[in-house]
């Protein structure tokens, strides 16, 4: 296969990965409306420990890290999103009961740098500076898979996870949970006026959030099959936050557009486009300048993003109550032929 | 001091020595009374007297410094506001605090308590349940709409509604959680008078249903037309409770509501 298709895989990869990142991220801040600016630590946790746990025991394996269970794909995986939902259960604990706003954010981007420096400097843990890596592929074995076809399997494996994963979003956002959460999210003074418990709910999108964190962060390491702390520099949690900024928050659609653009033609696109003679690196920090520039403009002229918020008009439930009379009355003066 | 006028077993609501200070001011100083079950209350007196914190500490949104509070037979002294709410205390807000990303029906459908589809594992693992609990919900919200003249606004986004159908949304909001006694911050406030004499019926409806109504209301026609009850509030305290025809001859009511509480010494 040729290189190019195994970029194009690539790319289809990570347009999967980060639509599911996009979705977690989205049902904190743009359903619930906790700034969490943390969130790349929340994939970090299910990145390593994806890793760890799926990894042989460490001893002997010139690698410092906990557990080496030698477990499974998918099993692996879900160890990923749980472990990234148990620590965002700790944290809620911590931040999200009494601050919220930018008191809240500032908490949250302190306790991913602590975390941060801990994995980078704590070399039991997760290896320190130099991270996880030959991490073993996930079915490779079992289909026989070269390096190569097995970027074009799991690129396509990862479509599908973010397929199902895409189902259980939706079934969320829109069931009476997801509209307490927007609730909260658009005056949680009054939410909690009428009854609801205001914390209870951030607990439960900050968990739902997190598990897509993790699972996002697990497929990633089996992706690279390495990961280590250069690959979540806290500053990567305002990736995210641009991609479902850019492509338009509380909108699923939106958030795949903006994984498109924000995370595979920005990021990874330009990842391999060969240097400018005698300035390595520098395309990246163009393209990092870009999404900086990008998300200024977007928040400027369309705050809304590309594929705006869809106002969740009367439920299914109420066609089947309502009458057809009853909606002629509204109708009124729109043709219908 | 205790609220005389209003027996404990007739009380719905009632606080006693309430006090708050914001900074060193006291916005409430030690105001005491009780609101009859059954009835329309006013909560009437001069701007500062200490009313809309008065409803934020009884809705549980702010904690007093002191004294206590009580929904029917409950204790519920600084209480979150969550807790009182599904008590069966249920307010509006001054300035209307519609959920602006919301339709109107969104707005009244996220009142109800305790909704099946609000946990986790209803939504994937007992579907029927949520989906008949939400078929039920929108067909009361939908007969509150219609009450309310809200019906055709229904897939609106709330924040887009004016000012006068923002202040019945709060109302409708509110009714759709059932309530048994509803605070309303001035639902009449910034309303035109067909409007309000519109709200002052939707009170008397629901007085007749049994909600106990206690509302902040500058307009004392309106009080006189469908309030059973005052009470009026100034520096923080409790001035005078009792009918409104009874108030008019106390004269330390007239002169609060006229604004002329400075003691004249202190000014000479």
């Amino acid at each position: 296969m040729s290189a190019f298709w195994l970029y194009v895989f690539t790319l289809i990869f990570f347009l999967f990965d980060y639509f599911i990142l996009a979705m977690g991220l989205n049902i904190q801040y743009g359903e619930t409306g906790i700034l969490n600016f943390a969130y790349i630590g929340f994939v970090a946790i299910g990145a390593y420990m994806t890793g760890a746990v799926s990894m042989p025991n460490s001893v002997g394996t010139g690698q410092h890290y906990i557990l080496g269970l030698n477990m499974p794909f998918p099993f692996n995986l879900l160890v990923g999103g749980l472990s990234a939902m148990v620590v965002s259960v700790l944290v809620a604990f911590i931040a999200l009961r009494r601050l919220r706003t930018d008191y809240l954010a500032m908490v949250l981007i302190s306790l991913s740098l602590v975390f941060y420096d801990i994995c980078n400097n704590y070399v039991p843990l997760f290896n320190g500076a130099d991270g996880l890596y030959n991490v073993p592929s996930p079915l490779a074995s079992v289909l026989h898979l070269t390096t190569n076809s097995f970027t074009v399997v799991f690129a396509l494996l990862t479509g599908v996870i973010s397929l199902i994963m895409w189902w259980i979003m939706s079934r969320i956002t829109r069931s009476p949970l997801g509209r307490t959460l927007r609730a909260i999210r658009d005056d949680d003074g009054v939410a909690a006026a009428l009854g609801k418990s205001v914390f209870r709910y951030k607990l439960t999108s900050m968990m739902i959030g997190s598990f897509f964190a993790g699972i996002g962060g697990g497929l990633i390491i089996q992706f690279n099959t390495s990961f280590n702390p250069s690959a979540w520099l806290p500053g990567e949690t305002f990736v995210v936050f641009a991609v479902i900024i850019v492509g338009g928050v509380s909108n699923n659609i939106g958030l795949l557009v903006g994984s498109l653009l924000v995370e595979t033609m920005l990021v990874h696109l330009v990842a391999f486009l060969p240097a400018i003679p005698g300035h390595p690196g520098l395309i990246l920090n163009i393209a990092a300048m870009m999404i900086g520039g990008l998300l200024m403009v977007m928040l400027w002229f369309r705050p809304q993003g590309i594929v705006p918020e869809k106002l969740r008009r009367s439920p299914a439930a109420v066609s089947s109550v309502t009458t057809p009379t009853e909606y002629a009355g509204i109708d009124e003066g729109v043709s219908h032929d | 001091m205790t609220d005389q006028s209003v027996s404990r077993a007739d009380s719905a609501l009632g606080c006693q020595d309430l006090t708050k200070s914001f900074l060193g001011v006291r916005a409430v100083n030690g105001a005491t009374f009780e609101v009859p079950r059954g009835q329309i209350t006013a909560l009437i007196g001069p701007n500062g007297a200490g009313k809309t914190t008065v409803v934020n500490i009884l809705s549980g949104l702010m904690k007093s410094d002191g004294g206590t509070m009580h929904l029917e037979s409950t204790e519920t002294t600084n209480w979150e506001s969550e807790k009182i709410a599904r008590l069966g205390l249920m307010r509006t807000f001054q300035l209307s605090r519609e959920l602006g990303g919301l339709t109107v029906l969104e707005n009244l459908l996220v009142a109800p308590h305790d909704q099946p589809g609000e946990k986790l594992f209803n939504i994937f693992f007992r579907p029927g349940r949520v989906t008949k609990a939400e078929k039920a919900h929108v067909e009361r919200a939908l007969e509150v709409l219609r009450t309310y003249g809200l019906y055709e606004l229904r897939d609106s986004r709330a924040s887009d509604l004016s000012g006068g159908q923002k202040k019945l949304l709060e109302i409708s909001r509110a009714v759709m959680a059932g309530p048994k006694v509803l605070l309303l911050d001035e639902p009449m406030a910034g309303v035109n008078p067909a409007l309000i004499e519109r709200i002052g019926g939707y009170i008397l409806d629901l007085k007749a249903q049994g909600v106990t109504v206690l509302m902040v209301e500058h307009n004392l026609n309106v009080v006189e037309k469908i309030c059973d009850h005052v009470i009026v509030l100034a520096e923080g305290r409790t001035l005078a409770t009792g009918r409104l025809s009874d108030l008019r001859e106390n004269k330390e009511v007239v002169s609060a509501y006229l604004g002329e509480v400075i003691d004249a010494s202190a000014i000479s």
